[in-house]
């Protein structure tokens, strides 16, 4: 029988491959050494150290020793710390309008982008612009934007009659954090447009002009052409987007502080206040461990669905 | 299983995510010399005036000792106080470091044992006798003498004088019931009566510190700041916190929590806001910003208790300096009629020695002058009282209660609940 003839004896090159991976990664370590050491060194362990810390009641001196309180400084994050459950809520709640709005935005902004049409170079560059300047920079920025008296936004509305609407965005705890979010698209949008550029280059084009050819309307040549090709890029851009909307922290400093009354505050920035501000360097690491867990929790499992059959 | 290239992905996921966590740093500073010609001083970043004043006590001081090398190491505040909590307990510390007063901030230095308690050389050199006794009490705070006073600053409201007049206010306040009457003066003549900027929430603290010593007196004023006091039993935390959303929602300028305290200033300079609560340093800026120093003066915040509002700087000899005689010597001659010279008004009207007048080019010097001798004593802005945390959660109530998310009867209680569970 033909199937019988095709199956592979064993020493195929399929074992001889499994057989090869070891060594090669004994080739390699000499080159990753060095890199892999100084990784280790200067960030890993203070990473773990960062954990550690968490057990501890410590003041940062030298002069004081660390006392070690056990779960002391996670109950009292959990049970005590008015601001710790805002930070949370303020955390997750930046993810998914990250992951909804600017990642949308951009490929909706690639889609368009990709397209032949003029001054298509200039309005790419346009709308990445504003991603390559420093989060302080756009946080100065946006904050004169926003300034009750003097600033652009109530300005603006003071010009077309919509006085009545003009706010004190950064100033009010019930809009503070959205105002801040508006400015963050303003900077983050680039980032994934480039991105999905780049992956739609690699959608197959004969694969488009057959969905075509077949009668697919362009929602369709999108959804089962586009879309499927653009897997790899979307994992990449949902992932780097989780970590950096875990981590937002400049804009967040440089517009409010983490205020008014703490209502713009976020994880990591608490973690570094508890830490460099109020020199509870513990109850700093705690919260910074609970920043890890989540992290973790999140982008883990979705990047071993996404990456499910690669190996193959 | 989990594949080669799976496993790597995550590994890097795992990484990238446990860099979140990360968070670490040292460094030290320079080493003392214990040959007793040698000196280091950990001082602020300085310039303009202060740069030139303090350049110009060290040379006077170097004059004065042949031979001896003063080496000043400037900081912004925040790597100032980095350094100063890594060196602790190294050899890196200097000779003398400058810091704030205060059971929180001064206070956490000296319990880390940073600060030497030079009691034997306030007796050798006699620096009671020459000190005011607001600076003398803050080297006391903490038993024996920790600290020379460096700097003494007073606050108290600025007002325009323009503006009060056109408001039809004709004396200034000595009550808070007369601050309020020409708070509601100002409103009434579509004046801002006082200029505030919320996004640095030590501005807007002076307010409610001096609506605490207002409503609550002096004695319960300092247990709650500095003792045992409840704040969530004293009936007067909560006057001063309704009187707090008063000044929030009537007097103060539009928008002020979404401005920084540089950005309010402008407003009193510019006479769109007719006080600014500020310490003796505003008078200065207020000129620099375009004002003549006729157009403004100053009254003491109308609390009743005759206290003055302020905070002091000490120059602190550390208990690791080798040549903590010489570093005594050093701040003898600073707070002497010849070095208080040579700061001049620099870094602030009143002098610590009170032998020394305030210069006669200093803005508002006599006024200044006046307020601080009448005081019947001081207190102190709260985020010298409080720990760093506290302070943190101290603006965190004064600012929900200015926003409307914890009613005034709550702030209290709340501010109590947190000092409970962290204290």
């Amino acid at each position: 029988m033909a199937t019988e003839t095709q199956s592979p004896p064993s020493g195929t090159p399929q074992t001889a491959q499994r057989a090869r991976k070891p060594r090669r990664l004994v080739t390699a370590l000499p080159y990753l050494a060095p890199a892999l050491l100084l990784y280790l060194y200067f960030l890993v362990y203070p990473m773990l150290d960062s954990v550690r810390l968490s057990f501890f009641k410590w003041s940062g001196f030298r002069t004081d020793v660390p006392e070690f309180v056990g779960l002391a400084n996670y109950v009292r994050m959990f049970t005590a710390d008015p601001v710790f459950w805002t930070a949370a809520r303020n955390t997750i709640f930046w993810v998914i309008l990250t992951l909804a709005v600017p990642m949308v935005l951009g490929l909706l902004l690639a889609l368009g982008l990709n397209r032949q049409m003029a001054g298509r170079n200039l309005m790419r560059s346009i709308f990445y612009i504003p991603s390559v300047f420093a989060s302080i920079t756009v946080a100065a920025m946006w904050r004169w934007i926003y300034n009750p008296t003097l600033g652009l936004v109530n300005q603006a509305l003071e010009q077309v009659g919509l006085g009545s609407w003009a706010q004190t965005w950064l100033g009010d705890p019930k809009i503070a954090i959205y105002s801040v979010f508006v400015a963050s698209i303003w900077q983050a949008v680039g980032f994934p447009l480039v991105l999905f550029l780049a992956g739609l280059q690699s959608v197959p084009q004969e694969l488009v002009e057959a969905a075509k050819i077949d009668g697919a309307n362009a929602l369709q040549v999108f959804r089962n052409v586009t879309l499927p090709a653009l897997k790899p890029t979307t994992v990449v851009v949902v992932i780097l987007t989780i970590i950096n909307s875990l981590k937002v922290f400049d804009l967040i400093v440089g517009m409010t502080g983490g205020g008014p009354a703490q209502s713009t505050q976020v994880l990591a920035l608490w973690s570094y206040t508890q830490s460099f501000a109020n020199h509870q360097f513990g109850a700093g690491g705690a919260v910074a461990t609970v920043l890890l867990v989540i992290s973790l929790a999140l982008v883990v499992p979705y990047m071993l669905w996404s990456l499910k059959g690669q190996d193959k | 299983m989990f594949g080669y290239k799976k496993v790597l992905a995550v590994a890097s996921a795992a990484a990238m995510a446990l860099g979140l966590a990360a968070c670490g740093g040292s460094g030290d500073g320079a080493d003392g010399a214990g040959d007793g010609k040698s000196l280091t001083i950990w001082q602020l970043t300085l310039d303009g005036d202060q740069a030139t004043a303090w350049d110009a006590l060290v040379k006077g001081f170097e004059a004065e000792n042949p031979g001896v090398k003063v080496t000043t190491e400037n900081r912004a505040v925040d790597p100032h106080k980095d350094a100063l909590r890594q060196a602790a307990g190294t050899d890196s510390v200097p000779d003398i470091y400058r810091y704030w007063g205060g059971p929180g901030l001064g206070g956490e230095l000296i319990k880390a044992n940073m600060s030497l308690d030079i009691t034997k050389y306030y007796d050798e050199y006699k620096w009671a006798d020459s000190l005011t006794s607001v600076a003398v009490a803050r080297s006391e705070l903490y038993g024996g003498h920790n600290g020379v006073a460096f700097q003494e600053s007073s606050e108290a409201i600025y007002y325009n004088k323009a503006l009060f007049e056109k408001a039809g206010i004709t004396e200034l306040p000595t009550t808070y019931e007369e601050l309020l009457a020409a708070a509601e003066k100002l409103k009434a003549a579509g004046i801002t009566p006082m200029e505030m900027g919320g996004t640095v929430n030590w501005h807007v603290m002076r307010l409610l510190d001096a609506l605490i010593e207002t409503e609550c007196g002096a004695e319960i004023a300092d247990k709650l700041n500095q003792g045992d006091g409840n704040w969530g039993t004293e009936p007067c935390v909560t006057d001063a916190f309704v009187e707090l959303k008063k000044w929030g929602d009537d007097y103060l300028n539009q928008g002020y929590m979404a401005i920084s305290q540089d950005d309010s200033s402008q407003l009193f300079f510019t006479g769109q806001a007719a006080m600014a609560l500020e310490g003796d340093w505003f008078g200065p800026q207020a000129v620099n910003g375009g004002m003549s120093a006729d157009d403004f003066g100053i009254f003491a915040f109308p609390t009743g208790t005759g206290r003055i509002y302020g905070f002091g700087e000490l120059l602190y000899v550390t208990q690791a300096s080798k040549n903590p005689d010489l570093a005594a010597k050093f701040l003898d001659y600073m707070i002497s009629e010849d070095g208080q010279a040579k700061l001049g008004s620099a870094f602030s009207v009143i002098s610590a020695n009170k032998n020394v007048a305030p210069p006669a080019d200093a803005v508002l010097a006599n006024e200044w002058s006046e307020l601080v001798s009448q005081a019947t004593g001081s207190y102190l802005n709260n985020d010298q009282n409080f720990s760093t945390a506290e302070t943190g959660e101290y603006w965190r109530v004064q600012n929900s209660v200015l926003t409307g998310s914890i009613s005034p009867e709550d702030a209290g209680k709340t501010f109590q609940q947190w000092r409970d569970a962290n204290g």
